[in-house]
């Protein structure tokens, strides 16, 4: 079947009906004015599952703080707090805050995050790392090929096209933060550097509330084991990189390479002797069709995660991987057991949030 | 030939990561997001969103992107060149029409440019003057390009780009390809509808909307409903006031709708008998990465095509018509496909970079420690010692090397052409399961 057409279907699941016309009946004033659009009168009884939209008024009562995503109007006398971002609200005491249902990446020191080069200048690159702010990347703050240790030279300065240019995509962590929330990016590991020898694909970032999306971890990164489907041949791996950007890697593993290796591995002492020569290459290994296949299983499992949204971290796509290598097995006469998309997704994640 | 889109941010080893699985011949392409390489991405359609329009279709795809499209539809009246001749006015009781009718003897004047779009009254006129019955039904039925009106509005893009303008220009192109959709506006010789097509891409173009543009604008037309026409011949035309006896302008055949099956026999008749079971164009999109075709590329995919093709497809008469030229001969099957249009894109492939091979790459093994290569994957790292010398050498122009992107050069093969047009046209392919789809939505 190549084409799946699909009725609409309302986004959030509908409320009861009775409520709707419980809180007519009230008969109150309603607090809301004209933007009930059959939202129940008294927010508070079902905050969780209501959307604040920007210049709503949430509340004008006074013993009420505002927090992150809220706005009042200064100069006002009244104590109005209206929201400033499109969210579900949140309350801590007596803190009020909207947290957004998408935002941007806001990056924090330490995050490794995959960004892509758009631009490249005298001394550094422009990384799109998704924020508000592309992120910079020093020509200091990267390893040079062979790992010598060296001031960075003119020469260097005029060959910054060899080791980065523009569109290509690599690994790294942010090192420091400017005020303006502008990130500046190292790749000073050997973990860190250039990408190849597989897909990319983007999805929603640490920022949103929504649920969905890379949410910070305790691994990043990490190697999947493809062997346990008895398809695969060998012992092949695949490395997951999923930035907390929002940015996902997903590439044949190569021992002692990528983002996933061990951190026990050399440091950046022991650079020269290791086997990280090839950091700036943008040549692909020879991968074989199992490999390619399970990066776009692996890929197809993030996507349904994200659709279903369900947060994305290690143990979610391991789980996920193992359901849908399950699911492929289970259908093996059918010929698409590789698309994870529409009712495939919804019956994975189903499984997995059963589990 | 036109760019498919704005500039395409990707990386040499994505690009050629990309354009190896794609290529896969063995157990078939591997697409990134596992689709089989005739799968479309689901889609969420319904019609008649629009109350104030005729007609109007909303097509959502799982990614994101969405498309509206609105139809609406003018009574204009069709100037009438003085060299004109209809036959049937002779047998015409009402002569309402002021417009002077020259004798029959004229006819053979030179056209106007008008009607040299349309379609020729010829010699069995006579016959039909003979047969006097003076029903609108023998009446020749023209039409004009003019009567489409047809608006792209890509978000982001300004509507004189070249990209807009190309997508305009091709949805009108397999809309008035056959000159049977014109056909349909037709009221009677004074009178035609003229049909505004707004198409609206609300979302940014996350991949080539061709395929989404045109499908929405397919199922608005299908959705569109003209009112009835009451009046006869050639007066000035009246209309039912009544929205609910308006009649599709692609009546369905054999739905369970009453309102629409009686369509045939009712307004500017002939144009329903001329094509009974048609169906608006559809434009789909193909691509060829090696030996594969695939469908419905997303963007990243079209990035590696080696080339891209949109194919115009319509469905005529259902039964045994006229074999048409270049129809396909499929006497026994329930559609009629025939092939409008075959436009190449210019996937953005070519503007890419190429990638550096490991070969030429001062800084993948090292200036200096050049000598030892550590992985022997490829048969190119053998000639390293000229990557040492000129460190910064930038080959753009070598051989090709496995694992390295380069930029597909010149323009589709022939035998791959040939091969996409058959796999879009053939019993049971896509181009029908995609019209079996459209058909099962909900008209409302």
């Amino acid at each position: 079947m190549p084409i799946t057409i699909l009725q609409p279907s309302l986004a959030p699941p509908p409320k009861p009906r009775h409520e709707d016309s419980h809180s007519d009946s009230e008969g109150g004033a309603d607090l809301e004015g004209d933007i009930a659009m059959g939202r129940p009168a008294k927010r508070a009884r079902t905050q969780d599952s209501s959307i604040m939209t920007p210049g709503e008024i949430i509340t004008d009562d006074p013993q009420w703080m505002r927090g992150h995503g809220t706005y009042v109007i200064p100069g006002a006398s009244s104590n109005t707090i209206l929201s400033s971002v499109a969210g579900t609200l949140a309350k801590t005491n007596k803190l009020l805050s909207v947290r957004p249902l998408r935002a941007r990446y806001t990056p924090e020191i330490g995050d490794l995050v995959v960004g892509r080069i758009v631009e490249v200048q005298a001394k550094r690159w422009r990384v799109d790392v998704g924020g508000t702010l592309l992120a910079q990347l020093p020509l200091s703050a990267i390893n040079l090929p062979g790992g010598i240790q060296r001031r960075r030279t003119e020469t260097d300065e005029l060959q910054i096209r060899t080791f980065f240019s523009e569109g290509e995509l690599l690994v790294a962590e942010v090192q420091q933060l400017y005020n303006d929330g502008a990130a500046v990016l190292h790749t000073r590991s050997l973990k860190y550097g250039k990408l190849r020898n597989g897909v990319f694909m983007s999805v929603t970032g640490t920022g949103g509330g929504g649920g969905g999306g890379v949410v910070r971890a305790r691994r990043q990164a990490f190697t999947l084991d493809i062997s346990g489907t008895d398809e695969v041949s060998g012992s092949e791996k695949i490395d997951v990189v999923l930035g907390v950007n929002g940015y996902i890697w997903i590439s044949k593993h190569i021992e002692g390479e990528g983002a996933a290796a061990e951190t026990s591995g050399p440091g950046i002492t022991r650079i020269e002797e290791s086997v990280g020569l090839n950091v700036y290459s943008s040549q692909n290994d020879i991968i074989p069709v199992d490999t390619m296949r399970e990066i776009a299983r692996v890929r197809g499992v993030i996507t349904a995660l994200v659709e279903n949204g369900l947060r994305v971290d290690e143990e979610m796509v391991i789980k996920g991987y193992q359901e849908a290598v399950e699911m492929a097995k289970e259908e093996r006469d059918s010929a698409d057991t590789l698309w994870l998309g529409g009712e495939r997704g919804k019956r994975l994640t189903k499984a997995l949030v059963g589990r | 030939m036109s760019s498919t889109s704005q500039h395409l941010l990707l990386s040499p080893a994505e690009l050629a990561y990309l354009h190896g699985s794609l290529s896969l011949t063995t157990p078939g392409p591997i697409r990134p997001d596992g689709r089989a390489p005739a799968q479309f991405r689901p889609l969420t359609a319904e019609t008649g969103i629009l109350p104030g329009t005729n007609g109007s279709a909303r097509i959502c795809f799982a990614d994101g992107t969405e498309a509206v499209v609105g139809v609406k539809a003018e009574v204009e009246k069709t100037p009438v060149s003085p060299y004109e001749f209809v036959a049937s006015t002779e047998g015409r009781k009402d002569h309402s029409t002021s417009i002077p009718q020259k004798k029959k003897g004229r006819k053979s004047k030179k056209p106007t440019e008008d009607e040299e779009t349309t379609m020729d009254v010829d010699d069995e006129d006579d016959d039909e003057e003979e047969a006097g019955d003076g029903s609108a039904a023998v009446e020749k039925v023209r039409g004009s390009p003019d009567w489409v009106e047809l608006s792209v509005e890509i978000p982001g893009l300004r509507d004189d780009d070249s990209g807009t303008v190309f997508l305009t220009s091709m949805l009108t192109e397999a809309l008035l390809a056959d000159g049977e959709f014109v056909k349909k506006l037709w009221i009677n010789r004074r009178f035609h509808w003229k049909l505004y097509l707004d198409i609206i891409l609300i979302s940014p173009p996350l991949s080539y909307p061709l395929p989404l543009l045109s499908l929405t604008t397919h199922l608005a037309l299908l959705a569109t409903r003209l009112p009835r026409l009451k009046s006869e011949a050639d007066e000035d035309p009246m209309f039912d006031d009544d929205w609910a006896a308006a009649t599709f302008l692609y009546p369905r055949q054999d739905t369970s709708s009453g309102k629409a099956s009686n369509k045939s026999k009712q307004s500017s008749a002939a144009a329903a008998a001329a094509a009974p079971a048609s169906r608006p164009p559809i434009t789909l999109l193909v691509m060829a990465v090696g030996d594969n075709i695939i469908f419905d590329p997303s963007k990243e995919e079209l990035a590696v095509a080696d080339s891209a093709v949109a194919v115009s497809v319509a469905e005529g008469p259902s039964s045994e018509s006229e074999p048409e030229s270049d129809s396909i001969p499929a006497t026994t099957t329930k559609r009629n496909l025939h092939l409008l249009s075959v436009r190449t894109i210019d996937p953005p492939s070519r503007l890419t970079p190429p990638g550096v091979p490991n070969s030429v790459n001062a800084s993948a093994w090292g200036t200096m420690t050049a000598a030892t290569p550590t992985t022997t994957t490829t048969p190119a790292s053998a000639n390293e010692g000229g990557a040492a010398k000129h460190p910064d050498a930038r080959v753009t122009e070598t051989e090709d090397v496995v694992g390295v992107w380069k930029a597909p050069r010149g323009g589709a093969k022939f035998a791959m052409l040939g091969a996409m047009v058959a796999k879009v046209l053939e019993r049971g392919g896509v181009a029908e399961e995609v019209l079996d789809g459209l058909e099962g939505v909900d008209l409302g």
